[in-house]
C-alpha cells in the first residue's frame, strides 16, 4: 500500500532524540541518540548540556532515520515533531529542526503531544486502536489516565500523579536502594527474587475520601517517603536491608494503584482495551498484573515492545501518520514547544491555539 | 522563624499563609531530605497564589511555570548537575515578574537573585516537621514578622 502516509517523526522531549519513519502502521525506521551518558559525566542532567546534545545528534540522526528507512526527505508526506509536553530547551531543539525541514522540504508539519504519541506507538505493532480505548501512560515524567475516543483529536485525561511520576518514585527508591539510574530495570531484577507481601506500603489515594476527589489521580510522593522511613528504621536498629523484598513490595504498590485504578475507569467508561506506555510500561510486573486482571474483567491489554514504550521518533511518526490518514490539519509554521501541552491537544493547528481555545 | 507541622496539610497550609508575603522576583531555596514535604510545601504556595496547573514534582522536567497574578516557577534541581543558570529555567519565564521555588537547589541557585528566603524541613522521630524560614539578605526578615 504506498498510498499510505510517510511520515518522518521528530522527538525530543527530554533526553532522547528520536528520529522515526512509518508508512501507514509500518515502521521504517527508529533513530535514537541519548544524551544519558553526558549527563553521567556531569552527574545530573544540564539543561544546556541537554538541549545541545540534541543539537549535535539532530541532524545525523534524522539521516540515519531516512538512510535505515532508505526514503529521501523529499519522499516524506509530512513531518511530525512533539511539541510538548517536556523540558522547554530541549523540546525547542526539536520544533526548530522539524520547522526548518518542512520548510525547506515543502512539507506539512504536525506540533503533537507526546503522551499521545505514547499511545499512538501501538498501531505499528498491533494495528488500529479500538476506539475509546483506556490508555495508561507511566514514565519518569508522567503517570496518566487516558481516555481515548478518538487518537485523531479527542483525549481526554481522567487523572494523573497530584505529585511525583510513578518512574520518578523508580528513580527516587532505586537512590536509597543503592541502585544506578534509571531505577526501573534494577528495581524489577530484584523483585523477582523478593517477596512482593513482604512489606505493606501505602497504596496512595485509595481511601475512601480520597476516592470522591481523586478517584482516578495518583500519588506516589507518600509510597516513596514510606520506603525512605522503612529502610531508615531497619538502619537504625542495625538490622540489615532486605533489598529485595522492599524493591517487590514497592513495586507491588505501584502496580497495584496502577492496575486497580485503570481497571476501575475501563469499567466506568465502558472500554475494552487498555493500552499501556511510556517507559513503566516496560515493567514486567506492571505487564503481567494489567494482563491478569484485564483478561479476568474480559478486557484486553496491548503494550508495545519495551523498546516502543520508552521516548522514540517512532511513536511521533505514528501519531502523525494518523493524522495525516485521518484528515486532521497540518500546524501552523508558527506553533511554539509548550512545555505545559495539555493532554486535550493532541496536535497543533496555529500558534495560539491555547490563546484562542 | 521556626514552625511545626504535624501532617502534610499542615506543610500546605503554612505555604499557603507564606504565599501572602510573597512579591515579584522572589527566590525560595527549599531544603530537606527526601520525602520531607518540599512539594507539597510549594502545592501550599501555589494554591496561596492562585495560580493555574496542578503542582506537581518537577523532577524529570527540572521546572515548571504555573500561570497566575503572581506566577510560580517551580523547579528541582535534583537532575541537575551544576549551577543553574536563569536560562535554563523556562524560556517563557521572566524570573523578575515571578515567584520562583527551587527544590534541591541549596548552593546552586542562591546567585539567581540578590536575596532569598530558605525554607529548611526536617522530620523529626514523631514524624513531625519542623519548618524553618532562614531571611539571607533583602527585606525577608521584616517581611517574616506578618506572619506571627
Amino acid at each position: 500500500m504506498t498510498d499510505e502516509p510517510l511520515v518522518l517523526g521528530i522527538e525530543t522531549s527530554c533526553d532522547e532524540t528520536g528520529v522515526g519513519i512509518v508508512r501507514g502502521h509500518t515502521l521504517l525506521a527508529d533513530a535514537i541518540a541519548t544524551s544519558v551518558d553526558q549527563h553521567a559525566r556531569f552527574g545530573g542532567v544540564v539543561p544546556e548540556v541537554a538541549s545541545r546534545a540534541h543539537l549535535e545528534a539532530m541532524i545525523p540522526t534524522v539521516q540515519r532515520a531516512l538512510d535505515t528507512a532508505g526514503v529521501t526527505l523529499g519522499d516524506i508526506d509530512a513531518i511530525a515533531v512533539t511539541a510538548g509536553p517536556g523540558l522547554s530547551g530541549a523540546l525547542l531543539v526539536g520544533v526548530a529542526a522539524a520547522k526548518a525541514y518542512a520548510l525547506a522540504a515543502g512539507k506539512p508539519i504536525y506540533g503533537v503531544n507526546h503522551l499521545s504519541a505514547h499511545i499512538a506507538v501501538d498501531t505499528l505493532e498491533n494495528g488500529p486502536i479500538p476506539e475509546p480505548a483506556l490508555g495508561l501512560l507511566v514514565s519518569g515524567g508522567h503517570s496518566s489516565l487516558l481516555l481515548v475516543e478518538d487518537l485523531a483529536g479527542r483525549v481526554e485525561q481522567l487523572g494523573a500523579t497530584i505529585d511525583d511520576a510513578a518512574g520518578e518514585a523508580y528513580d527516587k527508591v532505586a537512590r536509597l536502594l543503592g541502585m544506578p539510574f534509571p531505577g526501573g530495570p534494577p528495581i524489577d531484577r530484584a523483585a523477582k527474587d523478593g517477596d512482593p507481601h513482604a512489606i505493606e506500603f501505602p497504596r496512595g489515594l485509595t481511601g475512601h475520601r480520597d476516592m470522591e476527589k481523586h478517584r482516578y489521580d495518583f500519588s506516589f510522593s507518600g509510597l516513596k517517603t514510606a520506603v525512605a522511613r522503612w529502610i531508615e528504621a531497619r538502619e537504625k536498629a542495625g538490622e540489615p536491608v532486605p533489598v529485595n523484598d522492599v524493591a517487590a513490595s514497592f513495586q507491588e504498590a505501584v502496580c497495584d494503584v496502577l492496575t486497580r485504578k485503570a481497571l476501575d475507569a475501563a469499567k466506568e467508561h465502558g472500554i475494552e482495551t487498555l493500552l499501556l506506555g511510556g517507559g513503566v510500561a516496560a515493567n514486567s510486573r506492571l505487564r503481567a498484573m494489567s494482563v491478569e486482571r484485564f483478561e479476568k474483567a474480559g478486557m484486553r491489554v496491548r503494550v508495545p515492545r519495551p523498546g516502543l514504550c520508552t521516548d522514540n521518533g517512532a511513536m511521533v511518526a505514528a501519531l502523525g501518520s494518523h493524522l495525516v490518514a485521518a484528515g486532521v490539519a497540518p500546524s501552523d509554521l508558527g506553533i511554539p514547544a509548550d512545555s505545559a501541552l495539555p493532554v486535550e491537544l493532541v496536535s497543533m493547528v496555529e500558534h495560539d491555539v491555547r490563546v484562542t481555545r | 522563624m521556626k514552625f511545626t507541622a504535624a501532617t502534610v496539610e499542615d506543610t500546605r497550609a503554612l505555604g499557603e499563609r507564606l504565599a501572602a508575603l510573597l512579591k515579584p522576583g522572589d527566590l525560595l531555596v527549599l531544603i530537606g531530605p527526601l520525602g520531607a514535604g518540599k512539594t507539597a510545601f510549594t502545592q501550599g504556595l501555589g494554591a496561596g497564589l492562585g495560580v493555574s496547573g496542578a503542582v506537581t514534582s518537577p523532577t524529570f522536567v527540572i521546572s515548571r511555570v504555573h500561570k497566575g497574578p503572581l506566577p510560580l516557577v517551580h523547579v528541582d534541581a535534583y537532575r541537575l548537575g551544576g549551577a543553574l543558570e536563569v536560562d535554563d529555567i523556562d524560556l517563557d519565564a521572566d524570573v523578575a515578574d515571578s515567584v520562583t521555588v527551587v527544590e534541591w537547589g541549596e548552593g546552586l541557585v542562591e546567585q539567581l537573585a540578590e536575596s532569598h528566603l530558605e525554607v529548611r524541613i526536617d522530620r523529626r522521630a514523631d514524624d513531625v516537621r519542623e519548618i524553618t524560614f532562614v531571611p539571607a539578605g533583602g527585606d525577608w526578615a521584616d517581611r517574616l514578622a506578618g506572619l506571627g
